[in-house]
Parts: C-alpha cells; sequence; structure tokens
C-alpha cells in the first residue's frame, strides 16, 4: 500500500513536471536588457523621456511578438544622473544576468568604461561623447559623436559662409561631455577645414549674456556653435535677440547665426526660447516627427498606442530611447536567426557585424546603423534641421561630415 | 563708452535678481538664524505654480505671478509649521539639517509633478522690443524684476523698521527669550519669516522663470547661485543682500565683459565673485552689513 502510494506521486509529480517544461518551452525564452539613466535630478528633462522611449518599445515587441515566443525584460531605473548609483545599478543588473546594457550620462559612462570591458558587455550609452571610445571595445555610440557634429556644423557653415574665413565661437559645457568636440574640432581645423576659432566660452548659469554677446561681436564672431544642453542656450539666443544681433537667415553680416549639437536643441529649446529660436540651426542622427516618415509615424502610433501626450510622443529623446531598445532588439533578433544563444558575447559579436549588407535602418534615425571592430558610431549621417515657424524643419539632405574621417 | 555702461546696466540688474532671490535666505536667517538650504525649491516651486496658473487654469500672467506669492506665502508658511516648528531651541545645525531634508523631500515632490523633468516658458507678457537709450539695452522682464525688488526691499525694510510684526521679528532675532519674556510669539514669528520668504521666492521665481524659461535644474540652481550674495551681504541684512547682489552682478559682468575670451582667460565671470567674496571676508568676517555679536562672558 505504501510503495503504491510512492509510485502515484511519483507519476503525478513527473507529470507536473512535464507540464511545467512544456509550458516554459510554449512560453518561450525572455532576454534581459536593462538602462539606468535620470529619471529625475539634473538632465531628467532628456532622461525622462529617453526612458520612455525605451520602455514602449519593448513593450510593443513583447505585445505584437516580435520575437515570437520569446520575450524582452528591459529593466529602467532612475540613477537622479548621480555615477555611484549607476554603478550600483549596473552591478545589479549583472547579477539579475543582463544580455546588453544601455547606460545615459557622459560622466558615467567614463566612469564605467573598465566595467563594461571586463564584463565583456556591449553598451549602447545616450552620452555621444567621442571620449567614451578611447580605449574601449564594448561601448557603440548609437549616432555620430558630439565631435562628429560639432565638425559637421562647422563644416556647414565653411561651405555655405560668403566672405573669407567664417569666425566661429563655442558655446560649451564646462565638463568633459562639453570640452570633447573642441579639440577635435581644432584638429579638422589643422587638416583644413576653413573657420577660424575665435573663443571658446564655457558658460555658468548666467542671467545676462550681454557682456558676452558684445564681446563676441567686438572680436567680428559671426556664427556661434553650441555643444552644451538647452537652457543656457536659450538664455543666450533670447539674449542675442534682444540686444539685435540674432541672424534672421544664415551668415547675415554683421549678425550672429546660432548652431548646436544633438542636446541644445529641439522642441525643448523652442519651449524655453520662444521665438528666439528662430533659425537655430541643430543637427542629429535622428529624424523628427515635424518632418514625416516611415519612422517618425511608427514613433507617433508607438506614443499613441501607450497613452503618450503629445509633447512626449514629438520629443526627440523619446526617439533616442525608441531607437536604442530598436538596435538592442535587432541585435536579439539577428542572434537567435543565427541560431546563436542570446548572451552577452553573441549580442556583442552581431553588433560589429551590423554593417554593409547586415546594417540595420531603424528608420527613426537620418541613416543606417553601422558598427564594426573599427567603427563603434552607428548612424554615420547627419541631419541639419532649421527651427522655422516654431518646429525644427530638415534642411537639406542628411550628409556625413567629411572632416571626421581625415582626423582619425 | 556705452559698452561700459551697457556692463553697468547689466551688473546692476542681474545684482537686483540676485537679491531678490536671497532675501529668503535673510528674513530666515534674520528671524531664526536658520539657512534654508530648500530655498532654490521654493523659488523653483514659486515659478511652476506662476505657470500653472497662467498656462493650466487661463489666470493672466500678472495675476497668476501676484497669486503664486500668495500661494508659496501660505505654503512656506505650512513647511515652517509642520517640518520646523518643532525644533524651536533644538541645536541650529539640526534645524539646518532639516532643511536639506526638505530639499530633498520638495525635489521628489516637483518631479512628481510634470515640471520636474520638462522645459516650458511662460506666454510672451512683455513686449519684446528691449528699451534702449544711448547704446544701452535692458528687457522688460529685466526692468520688471528691478522693480520687483525695489519694492520688496522697499516693503520689507518699512515693514521692519516701522510695524509692529516687523519689531517683533526684530526682537526675536536679537534674543529669543527677552522677547518671548515681553509676549512675542516666537513660533508665528518664525512662521511668518518663513511665509515672507516663500513670497520673494515666488518672486524670484517668476523673474528668472521669465528670463532663462522654466527648467528645474535652472531654477533651483539659483538657491546656491546666490549663497555667496548672502554670505557678502551679512546673512541678516537686507539692504546687505542689496548691496553684495549689485556687486556680485557687477563682477561678473565685468569679468564677462573685460577679462574672459583675453589673456587666455575664462569662466572669470563664475569664479571671480567668488574670489573677491574670500578677500572681502577676510577683512569683514561678518559680511559687509552682518551684525557683529559681541559674547561677554
Amino acid at each position: 500500500m505504501r510503495n503504491r502510494r510512492v509510485i502515484i506521486a511519483t507519476i503525478v509529480g513527473a507529470v507536473f513536471a512535464c507540464v511545467a517544461m512544456t509550458g516554459s518551452a510554449f512560453a518561450g525564452n525572455t532576454y534581459k536588457l536593462a538602462i539606468s539613466l535620470a529619471i529625475t535630478g539634473p538632465t531628467s528633462d532628456a532622461g525622462n523621456p529617453y526612458s520612455k522611449g525605451v520602455g514602449d518599445y519593448v513593450k510593443y515587441v513583447n505585445d505584437n511578438k516580435i520575437l515570437g515566443d520569446d520575450k524582452v525584460d528591459c529593466m529602467i531605473r532612475d540613477d537622479a544622473y548621480k555615477t555611484d548609483v549607476t554603478k550600483r545599478n549596473f552591478e545589479e543588473f549583472l547579477d539579475e544576468g543582463i544580455v546588453l546594457y544601455m547606460n545615459y550620462s557622459t560622466g558615467s559612462t567614463l566612469a564605467l568604461k573598465k566595467d563594461f570591458d571586463e564584463e565583456k558587455i556591449a553598451v549602447l550609452p545616450a552620452s555621444y561623447h567621442a571620449g567614451n571610445l578611447l580605449d574601449s571595445n564594448y561601448i557603440l555610440l548609437p549616432i555620430p559623436s558630439y565631435s562628429s557634429q560639432v565638425i559637421g556644423l562647422a563644416e556647414y557653415v565653411a561651405n555655405n559662409h560668403k566672405d573669407g574665413k567664417a569666425k566661429v565661437a563655442m558655446f560649451i559645457h564646462p565638463s568633459a561631455f562639453g570640452r570633447g568636440p573642441v579639440e577635435d574640432l581644432e584638429k579638422a581645423i589643422a587638416a583644413g577645414l576653413n573657420i577660424e576659432i575665435v573663443e571658446v566660452v564655457e558658460h555658468g548659469k548666467d542671467l545676462d549674456n550681454t557682456a558676452m554677446i558684445k564681446r563676441l561681436q567686438s572680436k567680428g564672431v559671426q556664427y556661434v556653435v553650441c555643444h552644451t544642453v538647452q537652457s543656457p542656450v536659450a538664455t543666450f539666443i533670447k539674449d542675442a535677440k534682444r540686444l539685435g544681433v540674432s541672424a534672421s537667415n544664415f551668415g547675415e553680416a554683421g549678425k550672429m547665426t546660432f548652431l548646436g549639437a544633438h542636446y541644445t536643441g529641439g522642441n525643448d529649446l523652442i519651449a524655453l526660447a520662444g521665438d528666439a529660436a528662430e533659425n537655430f540651426f541643430w543637427t542629429t542622427g535622428f529624424m523628427l516627427t515635424s518632418v514625416p516618415g516611415e519612422g517618425t509615424d511608427f514613433q507617433l502610433k508607438l506614443a499613441k498606442t501607450y497613452g503618450r501626450d503629445d509633447k512626449l510622443a514629438n520629443s526627440h529623446n523619446y526617439t533616442s530611447g525608441i531607437m536604442v531598445a530598436q538596435v538592442a532588439v535587432e541585435t536579439i533578433r539577428r542572434a537567435l536567426a543565427n541560431g546563436k544563444a542570446v548572451t552577452k558575447a553573441s549580442l556583442y559579436e552581431e553588433l560589429l557585424a551590423m554593417n554593409g549588407d547586415n546594417s540595420y535602418d531603424p528608420k527613426t534615425t537620418t541613416g543606417p546603423v553601422t558598427f564594426s571592430k573599427t567603427d563603434h558610431e552607428g548612424v554615420d549621417k547627419l541631419q541639419l534641421y532649421r527651427a522655422s515657424g516654431g518646429v525644427f524643419k530638415g534642411e537639406g539632405a542628411a550628409f556625413v561630415p567629411e572632416y571626421v574621417s581625415k582626423i582619425k | 563708452m556705452s559698452y561700459f555702461f551697457q556692463l553697468v546696466v547689466s551688473g546692476m540688474v542681474v545684482g537686483s535678481i540676485y537679491a531678490l532671490s536671497a532675501l529668503g535666505f535673510v528674513l530666515i536667517y534674520k528671524s531664526s538664524r536658520v539657512l534654508n538650504i530648500a530655498h532654490g525649491q521654493i523659488i523653483a516651486a514659486g515659478a511652476f505654480i506662476t505657470y500653472a496658473l497662467t498656462v493650466m487654469v487661463g489666470i493672466p500672467l500678472y495675476i497668476a505671478f501676484l497669486l503664486s506669492m500668495i500661494i508659496t506665502f501660505f505654503l512656506a508658511m505650512a513647511v515652517e509649521r509642520i517640518f520646523l516648528r518643532k525644533l524651536i531651541g533644538e541645536p541650529i545645525i539640526s534645524v539646518i539639517m532639516v532643511t536639506i531634508g526638505l530639499m530633498s523631500i520638495l525635489d521628489g515632490l516637483i518631479y512628481l509633478t510634470p515640471f520636474g523633468t520638462l522645459n516650458l516658458s511662460f506666454p510672451p507678457f512683455f513686449p519684446t522690443t528691449p528699451i534702449s537709450l544711448g547704446g544701452v539695452s535692458i528687457s522688460w522682464t529685466q526692468l520688471v524684476g528691478v522693480l520687483v525688488t525695489a519694492v520688496f526691499i522697499g516693503g520689507l525694510s518699512w515693514f521692519f523698521k516701522k510695524s509692529t510684526l516687523g519689531i517683533s521679528m526684530r526682537a526675536v532675532s536679537d534674543d529669543q527669550l527677552a522677547a518671548m519674556s515681553v509676549g512675542i510669539s516666537v513660533p508665528k514669528v518664525f512662521g511668518l519669516a518663513w511665509a515672507l520668504a516663500g513670497m520673494s521666492a515666488a518672486a524670484a521665481g517668476g523673474i528668472i522663470g521669465n528670463i532663462t524659461g522654466l527648467n528645474f535644474d535652472t531654477l533651483h540652481a539659483f538657491g546656491i547661485l546666490v549663497f555667496p550674495v548672502v554670505i557678502l551681504g551679512g546673512l541678516d541684512s537686507i539692504i546687505g543682500a542689496v548691496v553684495a547682489g549689485i556687486i556680485m552682478g557687477l563682477i561678473q559682468q565685468f569679468a564677462a565683459g573685460y577679462l574672459d575670451g583675453n589673456w587666455g582667460l575664462n569662466g572669470t565671470a563664475d569664479v571671480l565673485p567668488y574670489i573677491v567674496l574670500l578677500i572681502l571676508l577676510l577683512f569683514k568676517p561678518h559680511g559687509l552689513f552682518g551684525t557683529h555679536e559681541i559674547e561677554r562672558v
């Protein structure tokens, strides 16, 4: 009698085990991704929409079975822009078994560079600082670096300035993030780029930029290339407008034309500066919803599906978040399609193979994403936008800055 | 020469706004000897309340500006009542630590609203054409900033010198025990000091928000940015805040105008005010107009 009970219990146990195993096989695998970013704290005006872009795209992938029965679990954590918190988050993510990581700030990307290499995990940061790539194998910038962006803007100035050598001032953030591109632009000038940097201004929290503007004007500065965040640029261009020195069209003689890299522009600049942002020239590697296209239509649909308001739906930071999630998911899809187990190593391999015929066009960017062993800048093309009528509109076709390859 | 005068005017305008931002520190310190580290958060809250009233509720901007001052008056009074009232008589360092905690709480509360992570600006209200005279230009927002500062300084100076409440506040500031012994309610005085500080913070937030746009990081940074002004002026002196604000504003503008960009110098506009502060404090350790207390043992 006792033996009979043991046999029945064993059979019931075995059946349960089989059902459980079959069930999990039907449910597919779950791949863990993670991002630590500033959802609150400094720069959260960018980090918050970015986090929603990542989250919404991952939800879309799971809801629409983009990976079949497999799912993506993306852990999104706030680090309030504190590098120590980012490091702690990253270590916890590793314990959770993530296969790819998306980081955020320049400071934390630089600080964790060695950890990424030690862990051999591919990292897609929201910081496009070229210095991230120095002595690093695993950091991959989604779009052209800030240096490439600033060189691209300077090239546009050189190519479109009408009277001799253009006099340019740089208005930068007082940090590694801000200073990074200055040296690269100087190299481009040494390589023949026909502009002159008259002054590099590291801004503070200024309530009145009159003295600086008058000083730059007295030195004949006609173009100001900004590489910082929107708020100081907004105060600067509002003061320039008040003093009557803002150019009403590109290169207007005796006036200043303002240009800026990724984090200086977008709808946030217009929200802060109002009509003083008119004729601000801005470059990024992302498509904007003000320029209809397949990627932007998808972005607006995604935002609508997940109940996002108009402001978020049209934010380029939301686009940036979607884009890194797109790249991460596509990498997983390719690993699976190639019959590989989804691991840190296989995803890194797939990312580096993302070139030539294997390049990936997420449609949310101004060109395809290409990575290789020697190329860790994903999108190569930049699009110039110009603020007009309260929105940024495309200015000419997307381009690859010529001098970027010349200084490498 | 117009360049020089432009720098003078810009410096005085910026200095006035610094003084307005610094007033909240001074008012609280003057009555309770407490430094409110969360002052920047109240400045930001005032700006966002003005925005919410004018954009979301549809109240004209100038009325929203006045209403936000009234709201922050009561908000700051409530903050004092809830968080600080029970600390009366406790060591000052404990109270300052509470204001650091308060800063984190206010940060968290603002991040719970959309204002924490959005970039916004007030609807256009003032004429966009600046006021220009002899090559010197000033925007309407800046002019209003100077006028609001003047009204606050004038009003508070009168209040402290002539009104019974103001004299009570000064009495509490001089000696709490003596003030209590003549029937002055110290808790009420503290509450009123916080309320007035809240009101001035909202005014500063409205003016700064109009100049820089509404970005939480930028706005609350002014709480700390004006700290040198408060120290230089002498912590408990309203006139000191004004004079120090204008000195700081002028130093910044002259440094930006004459030093930065020349002889390889850069960023002197941000550093020089601190250097001047350090030098002045060597000779005037209580600030320019601060009370020099002498304890006889």
